[in-house]
C-alpha cells in the first residue's frame, strides 16, 4: 500500500511560515494534485514528503513507513525513500549521455550492468526515446529533455513519483499532448503521483483529487468536480475557474422565509431551494456566480437585474460578455447569445443551484 | 567618415576622434610592452654591445651568451620553482573545489559562516603570519626543503581556490544536486559523479591562477628555503648577480627565462587567468 | 527509570547527531578546514602573542612582557615614516591605477578592431611578478644607462631625466608608477565588464535624450559603475598595503627610507636584526589596518541575510 499520510505538517524559513498544519492523504495509485499560487507551501510540501527538507513539526507516512516525524525524530534521507521525482527544470545531468542519465539511479544502488541495460531500454521505449540514448542532453528539445527526466523517475519502478511543474517549461502546444500521455502514463503503471502545479487546467483535467493550498493553509481537498462545483471558501471559488468567478458584495435579509440578497442597487431574491448553512454574525456576505450561469435575456423579467454590455469578446466558440451593473463589473460567458451589441440594456438572472453564498468575515461558503 | 577625392578615387578618412582613439590605445600599448621590449633587446647583447647601444635599440650582433650564462645559474633553481609550484597547484585546487563544494552545496548552518571565515584568508598580509610560519616549518623539520613550500603554497591557496570554486558551484542549479540525492547519491558520489565532471572549467581557471601566484612568489621563497640550493627562482634572480658591477644583458636574461613559463601560461590560456582575475581575486 | 529505554534513546540522539551527511561533510571539509584554521587564524594569533612577548634575537621566547612594543613602533621614526610612506603610496597609487583602469575602459568600450589585442598587451604586466617587474623598471629607471634617460635624452628631451627612484623626494611616485603600470590592466578588465553589464537600453535612452558621447559616459555610464569601482578600491588599498615584493627588488626601500612601507619595515626587523618582538608588533597594525577595510568589505558583498541558507 503506497499511500501517503501527512500529519499537522509545519515549516518555517527563518521567521516566514511556509506550511500551517498542514493535513492530508494521497491514496494508493492516486494522481494526487497540489494545486496554488506562487509561494503556497505546494512545493514545498512535496520537498518534504520526498525528504529534501525536513519539516518543523508533523509527520509524514509511506505505508506504514514513517518517513519523517518531529515527535519520534525519525527521518529516512531522500536517498532511501523510494520516491522518485520530476524537477521543472528537469535536472539531467548535462554531462551524461541519455542513457547514462537513466541508468544513474540504477548504477548507484550497484544494479548488475545487464540489468540496468534491459531496464533503460524498456523505459526509453515506453517513453518514445530509444533513438536518443547516445545523445548529450544540450542537443535535445525541451520536450525531449522532459522525457529523458521522466524515464530517470520511472526506470527505478518507485512507490511513488513526485512532481513539480514538470510541464511548466513546455511551449502551450506541446503541453496539451504531454498532460494526455502522463494521463494515459498513470493509467498503465497505476503508481500513486504527487503533481505540483499552479496551473488550474492542468489540475483539473489530469488529478483524481486536488489538494489547494493559500500561503501555507490548507483551503480544501476534493475532486475537480466538488471543488469546482462545492468550493468551501471564497479562496478556492476564485482560483478555480477562467474566467474567473463574479463576486459581489451584499446583504442578506431574511422576509417572510424566504433570502433575498440586497446589492444596494438592486435586490435580487434567491430561490426557496437555497438553504443558508451557517449563520453568520452580520448579514453581509458575497455571492459568487459563475460566468457561465449567469442568464442573459433582452427583456426584462422578474427578479432579474438591468445591466449594460460594455466589452463583447467573441471567441468564435463562445462569447464573452462584460457587462456592468450600475458601477460594478460583471462578466458573462454565452453559447446561445450571439447577438448582444456593445451599449446594449440587458436583463440578467443568475441559474438558482449555482449561486455561491459565502460570509463576508469567515470567506467560508454558507450555503 | 568623410569622403574626400583623391585622383578619380574615392577615399574614406577616418573621424579625428578615431585616429585620436587609436593614437591613444598604441600609446599606451607601447608604454604597457616598453620595458618588456627593453629587456629582450638588452639579453640579447653582449657587455660591449650594452655600452654603445641604447637599451632599446637592437643589438646589431645578437647574441644568446647573456642568456646562456642566467641560465646555468637559474637552471636549478627554476627547476625548484617548478618542483613545488606544480604539486601545490593541484593541491590547492583539489582542495578548494571539495571546500567549495561543501559549502556551496551541502546545505547545513553555518556554511556561509564558514565561507567568511576562509575568504578573509585572501586578504590577510602574509607578514602577520610570518614569523609563526616559520617556527612551523622549523617544528615540521622541513626548513629549507621543496616541501616547506609545497605546505606553504597549498595551505595559503585554499581561500583563493574555495572561492573560484565556490562561485562556480553557485551557478549549478540546486536542482541537479537534489536529482541526484532522489537517485540516491550521497554527498561523496554527487561529488564524484555529478560535480567533478562538471568543474573542467573552474579546474582550469584556478590551476592557471594559481600557477601564476605561487611561481610569482617571492617572500615565502626568501623566508623559507634558507641559503641552500633549494631556492626557487624568484629568490635566485635576487642573488643573480654576485660583483659589483650589474651585467644587465644577464639580469635581464635571467629575468625573462624566469618569466617564460608564466607568459607561456597567458598566452595559451589567457582566458581563463582573466576569469580568475575576475573572480574577485587580488595578486600578491 | 529503564536502563535499555534510556540506551535506546542515547543511541537514536547520536544518531541523529552524527549522521551519514555529517560524516561526510566533515571529511570533506576537514583538511582544508585545518589548514585554515592552523595557518591563518592561529599564526595571526601567535604573531600578536610574539608581539606581546620578550623575544629578541634568535630564540624564540615567549614570556610575557608588555605593549611596549607598540608603544615604541608610534614613537619610532622609521616605523612612522614607514606608514608615511604607505599612506602616500595609497594615496597616489589607488586614484591612478582606478583612473587609468576606467580610462583604458572606456578606449576600448568604443568599438575598436583588434580589441581582444589590445585587451591582451594591457593585461599583461598584471600576469608579470613582481620580481620580474622590479628588475624591469630598475633598469627602466637606471640613472646611468636605464632606458627612460637614454630614451628622454635622444629625443632632445635630456633635460627630463632625472634621478627617478633614487631621487629622495620623488621615488615614491616613481614607485607608483610602476604599481599602476602593472594594475591598470586588471582595473581596466574589471570596469570594462562593468561598462558591458550595463542594458543597451540604457545608452539607447540616453542617445534618444539628446546626450553626447562624453555625457553619456559622464552621466549615465559611470554612476552605474559604483560596485566595480568599490572592489578595485578595496582591491587595489589591500595591495597597497601589502605590497613587498616590488619595493624589495625595486628600491630595498630606499634612498634612506624614503620607499619604505611596512611590510618592508617588518621583513628588515626580523630578518636582518632579529628584532622579533618589534617585527611581529608592526606586522600587527599591518594586519589590522588591512582588517579595517576588508571586513566590512566583505560583509557587504558576502555576507548578510541575502546569503543565509536553512
Amino acid at each position: 500500500m503506497t499511500n501517503v499520510v501527512i500529519k499537522d505538517l509545519m515549516k518555517k524559513y527563518g521567521k516566514t511560515i511556509a506550511l500551517k498544519d498542514v493535513s492530508l492523504e494521497i491514496k494508493d495509485g492516486e494522481f494526487f494534485i497540489l494545486l496554488g499560487p506562487s509561494g503556497c507551501g505546494k512545493t514545498t510540501t512535496l520537498l518534504c514528503i520526498a525528504g529534501l527538507l525536513t519539516p518543523n513539526k508533523g509527520e509524514i507516512r509511506m505505508g506504514e513507513t514513517v518517513l519523517s516525524s518531529s515527535e519520534s525524530d525519525a527521518f529516512i534521507r531522500p536517498q532511501n525513500r523510494d520516491a522518485a521525482m520530476v524537477f521543472q527544470d528537469y535536472a539531467i545531468y548535462p554531462h551524461m549521455t541519455v542513457y547514462k542519465n537513466i541508468a544513474f539511479p540504477l548504477k548507484i544502488r550497484n544494479m548488475e550492468k545487464s540489468k540496468i541495460e534491459s531496464k533503460v531500454r524498456d523505459v526509453s521505449q515506453r517513453l518514445g526515446i530509444s533513438k536518443l540514448l547516445d545523445r548529450k542532453p544540450k542537443q535535445l528539445s525541451g520536450g525531449q529533455r522532459q522525457r529523458v527526466a521522466l524515464a530517470r523517475a520511472m526506470v527505478r519502478d518507485p512507490k511513488i513519483f513526485l512532481m513539480d511543474e514538470p510541464l511548466s517549461n513546455l511551449d502551450a502546444k506541446l503541453r496539451v499532448y504531454a498532460r494526455a500521455e502522463l494521463k494515459k502514463l498513470h493509467e498503465v503503471m497505476g503508481t500513486t503521483i504527487v503533481y505540483v502545479t499552479h496551473d488550474q487546467i492542468e489540475a483539473m483535467s489530469m488529478g483524481d483529487r486536488i489538494a489547494i493550498l493559500n500561503d501555507g493553509v490548507l483551503e480544501q481537498v476534493g475532486t475537480p468536480i466538488e471543488i469546482y462545483e462545492n468550493p468551501k471558501n471564497l479562496f478556492v471559488v476564485g482560483f478555480i475557474g477562467n474566467p474567473p468567478i463574479n463576486i459581489i458584495e451584499g446583504t442578506l435579509i431574511e422576509k417572510n422565509g424566504e433570502f433575498i440578497v440586497e446589492f444596494g442597487f438592486s435586490s435580487y431574491q434567491l430561490s426557496s431551494g437555497i438553504e443558508i448553512m451557517k449563520k453568520t454574525k452580520t448579514p453581509e456576505i458575497m455571492l459568487g456566480i459563475r460566468p457561465e450561469n449567469i442568464t442573459i435575456t433582452k427583456e426584462s423579467r422578474e427578479n432579474a437585474i438591468q445591466a449594460e454590455v460594455e466589452v463583447v469578446e467573441p471567441l468564435g466558440r463562445e462569447n464573452i460578455f462584460h457587462l456592468r451593473i450600475n458601477d460594478k463589473p460583471l462578466i458573462a460567458v454565452s453559447i446561445t447569445n450571439k447577438d448582444l451589441n456593445v451599449g446594449e440594456k440587458v436583463w440578467i438572472s443568475f441559474d438558482t443551484d449555482r449561486i455561491h453564498i459565502f460570509d463576508k468575515i469567515t470567506q467560508k461558503k454558507i450555503n | 567618415m568623410k569622403e574626400i577625392k583623391i585622383g578619380s578615387k574615392k577615399m574614406r578618412l577616418p573621424h579625428p576622434t578615431r585616429v585620436l582613439l587609436y593614437f591613444l590605445l598604441i600609446f599606451f600599448a607601447f608604454l604597457a610592452l616598453l620595458p618588456l621590449w627593453s629587456a629582450v633587446m638588452t639579453a640579447l647583447k653582449t657587455q660591449e654591445a650594452l655600452i654603445y647601444s641604447n637599451p632599446i635599440q637592437p643589438p646589431i650582433k645578437p647574441s644568446l651568451d647573456a642568456f646562456g650564462t642566467a641560465f646555468n645559474k637559474l637552471r636549478i633553481p627554476i627547476l625548484n620553482s617548478l618542483t613545488f609550484t606544480i604539486p601545490a597547484t593541484i593541491l590547492s585546487c583539489v582542495l578548494g573545489s571539495m571546500t567549495g563544494y561543501a559549502l556551496t552545496k551541502v546545505k547545513f548552518r553555518g556554511a556561509n559562516t564558514i565561507f567568511l571565515l576562509v575568504i578573509v584568508g585572501i586578504f590577510i598580509p602574509y607578514q602577520a603570519v610570518l614569523i609563526p610560519l616559520v617556527q612551523i616549518i622549523i617544528e615540521l623539520g622541513i626548513y629549507g626543503e621543496i616541501s616547506a613550500l609545497i605546505l606553504t603554497h597549498t595551505a595559503y591557496g585554499v581561500p583563493i581556490c574555495t572561492l573560484l570554486f565556490k562561485s562556480f558551484y553557485d551557478s549549478i542549479h540546486d536542482s541537479l544536486i537534489n536529482a541526484a540525492k532522489i537517485d540516491g547519491a550521497g554527498i561523496w558520489r554527487t561529488y564524484i559523479h555529478v560535480i567533478l565532471p562538471l568543474s573542467v572549467t573552474p579546474f582550469v581557471v584556478a590551476a592557471v591562477f594559481q600557477f601564476t601566484q605561487i611561481w610569482n612568489d617571492l617572500l615565502f621563497g626568501l623566508v623559507l628555503s634558507g641559503a641552500g640550493s633549494n631556492q626557487p627562482a624568484s629568490v635566485a634572480l635576487l642573488n643573480l648577480q654576485g660583483g659589483f658591477v650589474t651585467a644587465w644583458n644577464v639580469q635581464m636574461a635571467g629575468t625573462l627565462w624566469y618569466t617564460i613559463p608564466s607568459l607561456v601560461v597567458y598566452l595559451v590560456l589567457g582566458k581563463y587567468l582573466v576569469k580568475g582575475f575576475m573572480a574577485g581575486a587580488i595578486k600578491g | 527509570m529503564n536502563i535499555k529505554k534510556i540506551t535506546t534513546r542515547f543511541k537514536k540522539k547520536i544518531k541523529k547527531i552524527i549522521t551519514r551527511d555529517k560524516i561526510s561533510t566533515i571529511l570533506f571539509l576537514i583538511i582544508p578546514i585545518v589548514f585554515v584554521i592552523i595557518f591563518i587564524y592561529i599564526c595571526i594569533i601567535w604573531n600578536i602573542v610574539v608581539s606581546l612577548s620578550d623575544w629578541e634575537g634568535l630564540r624564540p621566547s615567549y614570556n610575557f612582557k608588555d605593549f611596549g612594543q607598540y608603544i615604541k613602533l608610534f614613537t619610532n621614526k622609521i616605523f612612522l615614516t614607514s606608514l608615511w610612506n604607505n599612506i602616500v603610496l595609497i594615496l597616489i597609487f589607488v586614484p591612478g591605477s582606478l583612473a587609468m583602469g576606467l580610462f583604458l575602459a572606456i578606449l576600448l568600450d568604443q568599438k575598436v578592431r583588434r580589441e581582444n589585442v589590445f585587451k591582451l598587451i594591457y593585461l599583461f604586466p598584471f600576469t608579470l611578478s613582481f620580481v620580474v617587474t622590479g628588475f624591469l623598471w630598475r633598469w627602466m629607471y637606471n640613472i646611468r644607462v636605464g632606458v627612460l634617460n637614454t630614451l628622454l635624452e635622444s629625443i632632445g628631451l635630456g633635460f627630463l631625466s632625472n634621478k627617478w627612484v633614487q631621487d629622495v623626494d620623488f621615488a615614491m611616485f616613481w614607485v607608483c608608477v610602476v604599481l599602476i603600470w602593472q594594475y591598470s590592466g586588471y582595473m581596466m578588465l574589471i570596469f570594462l565588464a562593468g561598462i558591458r553589464s550595463i542594458p543597451e537600453s540604457h545608452i539607447m535612452a540616453a542617445a534618444v535624450d539628446g546626450a553626447s558621447s562624453f555625457q553619456t559616459y559622464y552621466r549615465v555610464i559611470i554612476p552605474q559603475l559604483k560596485a566595480p569601482i568599490f572592489t578595485g578600491f578595496v582591491i587595489l588599498v589591500v595591495f597597497a598595503l601589502k605590497a613587498f615584493d616590488l619595493i624589495f627588488i625595486l628600491t630595498g626601500g630606499g634612498p634612506g627610507y624614503a620607499t619604505e612601507i611596512l611590510p618592508i619595515t617588518m621583513y628588515k626587523e626580523v630578518f636582518n636584526k632579529k628584532h622579533f618582538a618589534y617585527g611581529s608588533a608592526i606586522a600587527t597594525v599591518l594586519f589590522l589596518l588591512i582588517m579595517i577595510i576588508v571586513i566590512p568589505y566583505l560583509y557587504s558583498t558576502y555576507g548578510g541575510k541575502k546569503n543565509e541558507r536553512n
